[in-house]
């Protein structure tokens, strides 16, 4: 039956040429309109580790100048700054409440002394501690994490993105190798697997979110022991002059992110105690002037108190669902003109026996048709779409990234646009279905 | 003409005319709303400048092992790329201008972060900065060679006597005096004297300092290890003269790495990139919904047109000029237009309410939705246009024929 249904579909096609391929091209560019916003969208809103989510927190701690005028962000004055001093940093690592912790700051790096290589490279540098590569469950290609051992040294020891190991060694193993990094021997303890964060959640403070992760990995304590200023975002205030390393470890300059991961809401709850009694201690000896703001924050809420996903995109969003409606609602009216003016056939199936509930079917079928091949048409034109948005995007520091097909996103404009094709089906058929047979054999 | 027929006309296909309404009024709110956000992003990639950004360009250096001492660098590095040929003027700075890259601070008129306050971005450059940046004086006078101070070796920061504002700056300090010769002091409480005032330019952006308050601060940069060759070129030379700077410079002094070598234009397309894009894709997309909306009216005037043949032929039968048919079909497409236009304002100024208090974009300016209301009458009078002359083609004689 439903094959002698798309054959009556096919016919009907056949007679309304002009209004068919109407009808599919203007679901076809709804849908390629939907494609293209859903994919970036989806992509922006995507949170890299979501099976962490709730285990993961951003820890800040409001140390910023108390003048009312100073806010850290203007537009925001309710959040405390994104990154930590370092004495705050230094302290709150002690803890042992989190199951794992990480604190870390971006260095210049300047890698040399590589075989075949005359000119030193530059490269990225994150100096973090061991538990980063556990916490973010960053991939290994080879080797693995520096121990807790050379984190306290420091000990010369550094992770290579996979990207690095192969700008340097052509992608082999290069684990045991030394190089110089800043002029200092160290040696290569492991190579990461592919691993592209999107966004890069764990540090959002320079970068544009949706840039390549660092380069190079070393542990944490290089920084002060070389006394090399972080290569990041440092924010100052207060009126100490910060003429000397030792005086911008000291001051009230923030520069290091933290992590902590915490298993469980109990362990959550102490880490806040621990802050919170932290704060009040420092309180008293007069600092931490603005009242009381620690947050631990969670990936999701850190990705939307960092603006992650611009107000921009969202309001493309909602126009393509805008135009969508269009495009349904004129389907609508396109497919209720088409079979009305078909109402006679219909009536002459009534007549000869066929069921309202068939009528309707049939003519669902050749809505079904139609989406279909509106759905196809527009999936072409949101993959040609999404290269366009590449192409405006190609300068832009990362961002064409986020425009790549992406079958989850696709499958979600898909599902949308049959499923609301066959919502838009659905008037017209059953009016046509409802329509008496008597009055349009009468009119024959 | 009487009004009664079309309306009773129109009543007899109310569903296929509440559809076309629909449309309609979608298409006036985002097409207003659409057209009056382009027109901000387009003033916002217009504003000038006040850079010669086309023939400009900038190499980031990075120095970071002890031996390393930036300042001296630099002074090496700006001699060589002002020896090149077809260089206008070049300069050390610790910013680059429209990009994120660089400092910042605040600037009070008063001692103890009193008085006016004003964020600004800090170009740290030497003598040669101001003809660099092409930034002109209108009060005061540059740098001389003698007043350029630099850090020593492991010092991080250097307070400097003397700087250079733009006008907007000293506006923002010194509303109702000029600022030339006034004293402003900085977090640390360090005074400092404005020598010069200089035309408005974007120095870092992105950071929390206002696009255009910008001081010049004469200071040879690389505090952190990083300092930037800013180069100003003969015109259309930049790109080839970065690309020989860049070989020579990374291979002349194995102490330090480039960081970023780009002609200036990548800042202006990275600082517009965002407006530049929304624009494109509003106006694309506002185009479709436009083009749809005039389909589905073409498509309904064209469906009612060819299922009323013979009640066309009657009217003409009895008595209707050519002319009254297309009226009365313009006359029933104008009553939809109009009710869908109606909506459509609503709709629209509901639109234009949220984006300013959700995304806080500007209210919504009602010449917009007054041009909006106009191009949508027309565009959905032109749309009828045709059918309604077919209308009119439909001789009488189909009265009798048919019955």
């Amino acid at each position: 039956m439903l094959a002698y249904y798309f054959r009556l579909a096919v016919k009907s096609f056949r007679r309304t040429p002009g209004l068919t391929a109407l009808m599919v091209c203007a679901i076809a560019l709804g849908i390629g309109t939907c494609v293209v916003t859903l994919t970036v969208y989806h992509a922006m809103s995507g949170n890299p580790i979501w099976w962490k989510n709730n285990v993961l927190y951003a820890v800040t701690m409001d140390s910023w100048d108390p003048s009312p005028n100073d806010a850290y962000d203007p537009d925001h004055p309710e959040l405390a700054p994104p990154q930590l001093t370092y004495r705050d940093a230094e302290y709150l690592y002690q803890s042992t409440i989190p199951r794992r912790k990480v604190i870390m700051t971006q260095l210049i790096g300047m890698l040399s002394g590589v075989p075949g290589k005359s000119v030193p490279i530059q490269a990225p540098t994150r100096a973090t501690t061991r538990d980063f590569f556990s916490m973010f469950d960053v991939p290994f290609q080879f080797g693995g994490a520096w121990d807790s051992a050379a984190d306290s040294g420091p000990q010369p020891v550094m992770v290579l993105s996979k990207r690095e190991n192969e700008k340097l060694f052509g992608g082999a193993n290069s684990v045991g190798q030394t190089i110089l990094w800043n002029a200092h021997r160290f040696r290569i303890v492991g190579v990461l697997a592919d691993w592209r964060p999107l966004p890069r959640f764990y540090d959002l403070t320079t970068h544009s979110p949706w840039s390549n992760p660092d380069d190079v990995y070393v542990p944490f304590q290089w920084g002060p022991t070389l006394k090399q200023l972080p290569g990041g975002n440092s924010s100052c205030w207060g009126s100490n002059a910060v003429n000397t390393y030792e005086d911008f470890i000291g001051s009230e300059c923030v520069w290091i992110e933290m992590w902590v991961e915490l298993a469980t809401p109990q362990a959550r709850e102490q880490m806040q105690a621990y802050m919170d009694s932290y704060w009040a201690t420092q309180h008293k000896a007069g600092r931490f002037a603005r009242p009381l703001n620690n947050h631990l924050t969670n990936v999701s809420g850190w990705l939307k108190v960092n603006g992650v996903v611009t107000g921009d995109s969202r309001i493309l969003l909602r126009l393509a669902f805008a135009f969508l409606t269009v495009c349904l609602i004129n389907t609508v009216g396109i497919l209720l003109a088409k079979f009305l003016r078909a109402a006679p056939t219909s009536g002459l199936r009534r007549a000869l026996g066929a069921s309202r509930r068939e009528i309707f079917v049939q003519h669902l079928a050749e809505v079904a048709a139609i989406s279909l091949a509106g759905a196809a048409l527009g999936l072409a034109l949101g993959v040609a779409g999404l290269g366009a948005v590449r192409a405006l995007y190609a300068n832009s520091d990362g961002y064409s990234q986020l425009a790549h097909f992406d079958p989850l996103g696709i499958a979600w404009a898909l599902g949308l646009a049959a499923l609301s094709t066959l919502a838009a089906g659905l008037y017209p058929a059953w009016t046509v279905g409802r329509l008496p047979p008597s009055l349009y054999l009468k009119s024959r | 003409m009487n009004i009664k027929p079309v309306v009773s006309a129109l009543l007899r296909n109310r569903v296929g005319a509440v559809l076309v309404a629909l449309e309609i009024a979608i298409a006036l709110a985002v097409l207003v709303n659409a057209a009056f956000i382009v027109g901000q992003r387009i003033a916002a990639i217009e504003e000038p400048t006040g850079l010669d950004y086309h023939n400009m360009f900038s190499i980031t250096m990075a120095g970071v092992t002890s031996d390393f001492y930036a300042p001296r660098s630099a002074r090496d590095d700006i001699a060589y790329i002002r020896s090149m040929h077809g260089v206008v003027s070049a300069a050390p700075t610790g910013t680059i201008p429209m990009s994120g890259d660089g400092s910042n601070g605040t600037l009070y008129t008063e001692p103890g972060q009193r008085g006016k306050a004003a964020a600004y971005s800090v170009v740290e450059t030497d003598e040669q900065g101001m003809s660099t940046l092409g930034a002109t004086l209108v009060g005061g006078r540059n740098f001389r060679t003698t007043e350029i101070l630099q850090a020593s070796r492991g010092q991080i920061d250097q307070p400097v006597p003397e700087i250079i504002v733009t006008q907007s700056l000293a506006r923002a300090l010194f509303p109702e005096h000029g600022a030339l010769g006034q004293v402003v002091y900085d977090r640390q409480n360090r005074p400092m004297t404005i020598i010069g005032v200089v035309r408005d330019f974007i120095g870092q952006v992105g950071f929390g300092s206002p696009p255009y308050q910008v001081a010049l601060v004469p200071r040879i940069p690389g505090a952190y290890g990083v300092y930037v060759c800013l180069v100003h070129t003969a015109p259309g030379r930049a790109e080839s003269i970065m690309q020989l700077a860049e070989q020579h410079l990374a291979a002349s002094n194995p102490t330090r790495v480039i960081l970023d070598a780009y002609p200036l234009d990548h800042y202006k397309d990275l600082l517009d990139s965002e407006n530049r894009n929304m624009a494109i894709f509003l106006v694309v997309v506002t185009s479709l919904i436009l083009a749809i909306t005039c389909l589905g009216i073409f498509g309904l005037t064209t469906f009612n047109v060819s299922t009323r043949t013979k009640q066309i032929g009657t009217m003409r039968a009895v008595g209707a000029r050519k002319r009254d048919v297309v009226t009365h079909f313009l006359l029933e497409n104008a009553i939809i237009v109009a009710s869908g236009v109606l909506i459509g304002c609503t709709l629209a100024l509901g639109v234009g309410y949220w984006l300013s208090t959700e995304y806080a974009q500007p209210r919504l300016d009602m010449s917009f939705l007054a041009a909006g209301v106009l191009i949508l009458v027309a565009v959905g009078q032109l749309a009828a246009w045709q059918p309604a002359r077919r209308a009119a083609s439909v001789p009488p004689s189909v009265a009798t024929r048919t019955v």
